[in-house]
């Protein structure tokens, strides 16, 4: 290939971690096709901006924060998923069910995108605070609140805020 | 965090289609593309819709089309027509012989393939229904006879017209006719609708062909025409079909065709009017076919 540096730290990431992208992809719309529309996008969003990639360090970082946002406008654009904001949450109430983790899991999939994807990277794909927040693009402590505020209505706190504590 | 263990696992577990591997790195080597990527809808979509443009204009027969069209080789030398079958029986008072028309060197061949299977089928069930019909009795022995033939009307660079006549024989005879108008560049069937813009040109045709049958009713005695309000029994003409029988000619005239009785005495057969262009100019789609 010998295209340049950038290029080629940007491809290799992008096959070691193929199977997290795509199953970050698939958190969003949950079926293959959407998925993979999703992380194709985000390939070729990445290598054709791969000049504003600053620090090499931080390439999975801004390479998710690529996929997240492609994610993002995918749902966006497309009408047949539910977009919902965090105050949607509210009335859904989920308290005394015989059945507590589908609805917990209920739950998490009923959580806003952008705390969903929040869990998801934190939980799912064991990414540090300070990561999840460069690939927000958001403060690490609006991303501690954020995720304090998810956990709470995963009723998770107790045990949830000793972790994230450690970080 | 035990209870969201399951969670995690589940999405650890979301299946990796295979194709997502090849996916990824066909991708990756093809990434220069991925800027056209938007250009290259908008460029499909154009196309689409250039094809959509294509087929409405193919089938309101619009002259840009047909101009376009033009470029392909003349088609003329490259079309004939054959028999490739004739059906015939032969007794003391039955005669039936039918000739099946086989069109080659159509480039369409799916156009031909249909145009013949017709040709074929269509044959077929008029010697089998003949035979059916006049099965052998000794008891009344009619003469009958039933003939099919057919010719090429008109041949154009742009147009094959292909005229079946059947001829009917029961003491007297009955002809009818049936003309395959096709555009050979565009490689479609022109029906009679097709060439107007709207249904207006039944109204238009039919006055004109009263004017006619009246105009040749004065100027000869051994003619006359069946008219509605004419005091003719049995109605008489008063509207064309809409798909009424008809024909192009080689100098892009329109020839409207009445089967012998329809709308004249049997002793002047196949009737036929040409209409003045100039007549039905306003509802014609274009000047492709009819000039």
């Amino acid at each position: 290939m010998g295209r340049d540096a950038d290029y080629n730290a940007i491809t290799t990431l992008i096959l070691d971690n193929r199977d997290s992208i795509y199953r970050l992809a698939y958190s969003y719309v949950h079926n293959q096709a959407d998925a993979q529309d999703i992380v194709q996008e985000s390939i070729c969003k990445a290598l054709s901006s791969r000049r504003s990639l600053r620090q090499p360090a931080h390439a999975k970082a801004w390479f998710y924060r690529i996929v997240v946002n492609t994610a993002f406008d995918f749902i966006r654009k497309n009408k047949k998923y539910l977009y919902l904001e965090a105050d949607q949450l509210e009335s859904e109430s989920c308290a005394s069910d015989p059945y507590p983790d589908l609805d917990l899991q209920d739950t998490v999939n009923k959580l806003s995108t952008v705390n969903r994807t929040i869990i998801v990277l934190r939980f799912y794909e064991d990414l540090e605070l300070r990561e999840i927040a460069d690939i927000m693009d958001e403060n690490l402590s609006t991303v501690k609140t954020r995720l304090y505020s998810s956990l709470k209505k995963l009723r998770l706190e107790l045990d949830e805020t000793a972790k994230t504590q450690s970080d | 965090m035990e209870r969201l263990q399951p969670l995690i696992n589940e999405y650890k577990n979301i299946e990796i289609p295979e194709e997502v591997e090849f996916m990824v790195r066909k991708t990756i080597n093809e990434f220069e593309s991925c800027r056209n990527r938007e250009r290259k809808l908008i460029k499909f979509t154009a196309a689409v819709a250039a094809a959509v443009l294509l087929f409405v204009g193919a089938v309101n027969l619009s002259p840009v089309t047909a101009s376009a069209m033009s470029k392909i080789p003349v088609l003329k030398e490259l079309v004939r027509i054959v028999t490739i079958k004739e059906l015939a029986y032969q007794s003391d008072n039955r005669d039936v012989n039918i000739k099946v028309p086989q069109i080659e060197g159509l480039p369409d061949s799916q156009l031909e393939k249909s145009l013949n299977e017709k040709y074929l089928q269509r044959n077929t069930a008029l010697y089998e229904e003949f035979l059916a019909r006049t099965g052998e009795d000794e008891l009344s022995p009619m003469n009958l006879a039933l003939f099919t033939d057919y010719k090429v009307k008109t041949h154009t660079a742009d147009i094959l017209v292909v005229e079946e006549v059947k001829t009917e024989i029961a003491a007297s005879g009955a002809e009818s006719v049936r003309y395959d108008n096709i555009d050979l560049k565009n490689q479609i069937i022109i029906t009679l609708p097709s060439l107007f813009k709207d249904d207006s040109y039944i109204d238009v045709i039919s006055d004109n062909i009263k004017a006619q049958m009246q105009a040749k009713t004065n100027k000869s005695e051994g003619i006359m025409f069946f008219i509605a309000g004419d005091g003719t029994v049995g109605g008489g003409f008063d509207k064309i079909a809409p798909e009424q029988t008809f024909y192009i000619t080689a100098d892009s005239q329109l020839v409207i065709v009445f089967d012998e009785y329809a709308v004249a005495p049997g002793s002047m057969g196949i009737v036929e009017f040409t209409i003045p262009t100039a007549v039905i100019q306003g509802s014609l789609v274009s000047n492709t076919y009819i000039k």
